[in-house]
């Protein structure tokens, strides 16, 4: 079908490139969330998907259609404004039908589709109600009918969760995937949670300082980072810096085994990397990939336990089930196990230890 | 003080709040009393003047008639005969200041529109000229478009000498100038007409339309016109569906504030209206310091023209009101 394509899009203000030379596809009927700190040039990427900033350079294709010099009012692409932008002089229902009203359709069908669109968004008495009567979720909710009323070929969504509470935003993400998925449109969602985007997406594009630093599944990205950028903007990571060689890697004076897929060259300098949860604590050294360290801090969060230790060779978090009989108080000396089937080898660019 | 009191810092807070309360009291009843006398004062007395007498050759007197009203309405020899010369200096009053606000304010949107879409540099650089330009006074202002459209040296004048005019008469267009009264036989003609009075009006409220529309349009969330963009509006469509809707009440807002502030213009009523057309402005300005000296008089006009000023200003808000409240 009609996958949306970049091909070498950029963006550049001035001496300042937001967006460099980024090449992605976005499958039809897919949702893939663009990830990334601040200023690394997600928004402006949507915001050029949406036809509201030109391209610098490259081409931007729907299908095998080139769209890079339609305006936003004639590429038929909802959006979902991160401060929603709601019409505060029209009610909820004429918000929603406000693109059928632009397109003129007669007043008898845009009303019922404003009422099909708000029970799809489970707001279907709120019709009648001013912008101003509406909780910041329901906000959210108008906003998203508003920008499916018109049939979007593509669904584009800016931090559509930044402005609601933690536990709103997490049943929101739920509902939003849901929706996407009833529908199967085809959607592009900004954000810089990475739990969101774990939730939500089919396919998570990492960004930093204008460019894709990894593109996956979220499972691929969580378990298979590229590099520790991904690996620490993704979750919790223990990032140590080394030395790869036959099939180890050395820390300082500690070798570790890694699987045998990982390989760098002799010699070159890597990161090891290792999930927290993966970690594992003994009173003594375990046979192979163990480091030994004094316990610096303990974070006890109910279902899980967050154990700092500081070894010889960095820092080194590991995440233990909560509430078991096993001990653990700062200053007690511990082992962490990194068994091999949990390692990866990163170029090594990352410092000493990232957590 | 008590220790309780200063645990608390109740007792310190209170009586130094009395203490300030009647020293603010004081202040307060100061400045009204300011100013009542200098605003109030002047403004009783024309309404009490306009009841008073005037003494042919001499000056006036304190009294109590209603001939200077009688007179305004129907004229001072009524029921002998009946004129309505000062009812018709009111209509043009009234006529002038309305179209002029209304040209100044229409014009002025789009422009502020614009401005308040680039960026924040330049839009405080625009802004930076408009409140200068407000520095003209109303005769700077006249003079420079008195010299533009007088009939030797101004615009007639270039277009005759640039060959306009013959070409106008060519083309069959001349005699459009002449139906409206913007040309005589020979030559175009700007002074005196009611083109000329508008056009300068126009020019003299500009700035302070732009300055009056520019809180509310800059206000407006960029975001809301990209979504309405996203939705398939082209830019006209979004200002009719978005930021007038947003921007109608400061709209209505500025055209009475322009209006009222137009009732009030003399030079240009003096320089470029057409005798027969003259104001109540004027008018007034005679009757109390011209020939006549009739300050009796001149204080009933003034008092009409406040008094149908207000009447439409209650009006139109009422009629705003409830077409706010009608769309909802």
């Amino acid at each position: 079908m009609s996958d949306l394509t970049l091909d070498s899009i950029a963006k550049a203000y001035g001496a300042i490139i937001a967006v460099d030379r980024l090449d992605l596809t976005f499958e039809h009927g897919k949702l893939t969330a663009l990830l990334g700190p601040s200023g690394c040039g997600k928004t402006t990427l949507l915001r050029m998907i949406a036809g509201l900033d030109q391209p610098s350079e490259g081409r931007i294709l729907l299908g095998d259609q080139d769209i890079t010099q339609l305006r936003a009012e004639e590429r038929n692409f909802g959006m979902v404004f991160q401060s929603f932008a709601l019409f505060p002089h029209m009610s909820v229902a004429d918000n929603v039908a406000y693109s059928l009203r632009v397109a003129g359709v007669a007043r008898p069908q845009r009303d019922q589709r404003a009422a099909e669109l708000l029970s799809l968004v489970r707001l279907a008495e709120f019709g009648g109600r001013r912008i101003g009567e509406l909780s910041g979720g329901q906000r959210q909710r108008v906003a998203i009918a508003r920008a499916l009323a018109q049939e979007p070929r593509v669904f584009l969504l800016d931090e559509p969760m930044s402005a609601l509470d933690a536990q709103l935003r997490a049943d929101m993400q739920m509902e939003l995937r849901l929706l996407q998925q009833r529908l199967g449109i085809t959607t592009i969602v900004v954000t810089h949670d990475q739990r969101e985007a774990m939730t939500m997406a089919d396919k998570i594009v990492v960004m930093s300082k204008g460019r894709a630093e990894q593109v996956g599944s979220p499972q691929e990205i969580y378990h298979q980072p590229a590099n520790s950028f991904v690996a620490s903007f993704i979750g919790n990571a223990n990032l140590l810096a080394g030395v790869f060689d036959r099939g180890q890697v050395s820390i300082g004076a500690a070798q570790f085994d890694v699987p045998p897929d990982m390989r760098a060259q002799a010699g070159a300098p890597v990161t090891l990397f290792c999930r927290p949860e993966r970690v594992r604590l003994h009173a003594e050294a375990p046979l192979a990939n163990g480091l030994g360290g004094e316990i610096t801090f303990v974070r006890d969060v109910g279902p899980s336990r967050e154990v700092h230790l500081q070894t010889d060779q960095g820092h080194v978090m590991a995440e233990i089930p909560g509430g078991q009989g096993q001990s653990v108080k700062v200053g007690d000396l511990l082992f962490a196990e990194l068994p091999a089937p949990a390692l990866r080898v990163l170029p090594g660019d990352g410092g000493d230890c990232r957590a | 003080m008590t220790a309780a009191a200063r645990e608390t810092g109740f007792g310190s807070a209170e009586s130094a709040g009395e203490g300030s309360s009647l020293g603010s009291k004081a202040t307060t009843l100061l400045l009204a009393l300011l100013v009542v006398s200098l605003c109030l004062t002047p403004f009783l007395l024309v309404i009490a003047i306009s009841f008073g007498e005037k003494i042919e050759g001499a000056a006036w007197r304190w009294a109590f008639t209603f001939d200077n009203y009688k007179r305004f309405f129907v004229g001072a020899d009524w029921p002998n005969s009946t004129s309505f010369l000062y009812l018709s200096h009111l209509w043009y009053s009234l006529y002038y200041s309305l179209v002029a606000a209304v040209l100044a304010v229409v014009t002025a949107f789009p422009f502020t529109y614009l401005m308040t879409r680039q960026s924040r540099r330049r839009q405080t650089l625009w802004l930076i000229l408009f409140l200068s330009s407000m520095s003209l006074s109303e005769v700077f202002v006249v003079m420079g478009w008195d010299v533009l459209l007088s009939n030797r040296s101004g615009l007639p004048m270039v277009f005759r000498e640039s060959g306009v005019t013959e070409w106008l008469k060519e083309v069959g267009w001349f005699q459009t100038f002449r139906d409206w009264g913007l040309a005589n036989p020979r030559d175009l003609r700007f002074k005196p007409t009611d083109f000329a009075t508008i056009l300068t009006l126009t020019y003299l409220v500009w700035p302070y339309a732009v300055i009056l529309l520019y809180p509310a349009l800059a206000r407006i969330d960029a975001a809301m016109l990209e979504a309405a963009r996203t939705m398939r509006a082209g830019p006209l469509t979004v200002v009719r569906t978005v930021v007038l809707p947003l921007t109608r009440t400061p709209i209505i807002g500025a055209v009475l504030l322009l209006f009222v502030f137009l009732l009030g213009a003399y030079v240009t009523i003096a320089v470029f209206a057409p005798p027969a057309k003259h104001t109540l402005a004027i008018s007034v300005y005679e009757a109390v310091r011209g020939m006549t000296l009739n300050a009796p008089f001149g204080s009933a006009q003034a008092v009409i023209l406040l008094l149908t000023a207000a009447t439409l200003l209650v009006m139109s808000t009422r009629l705003t009101r409830k077409a706010g409240r009608s769309r909802r």
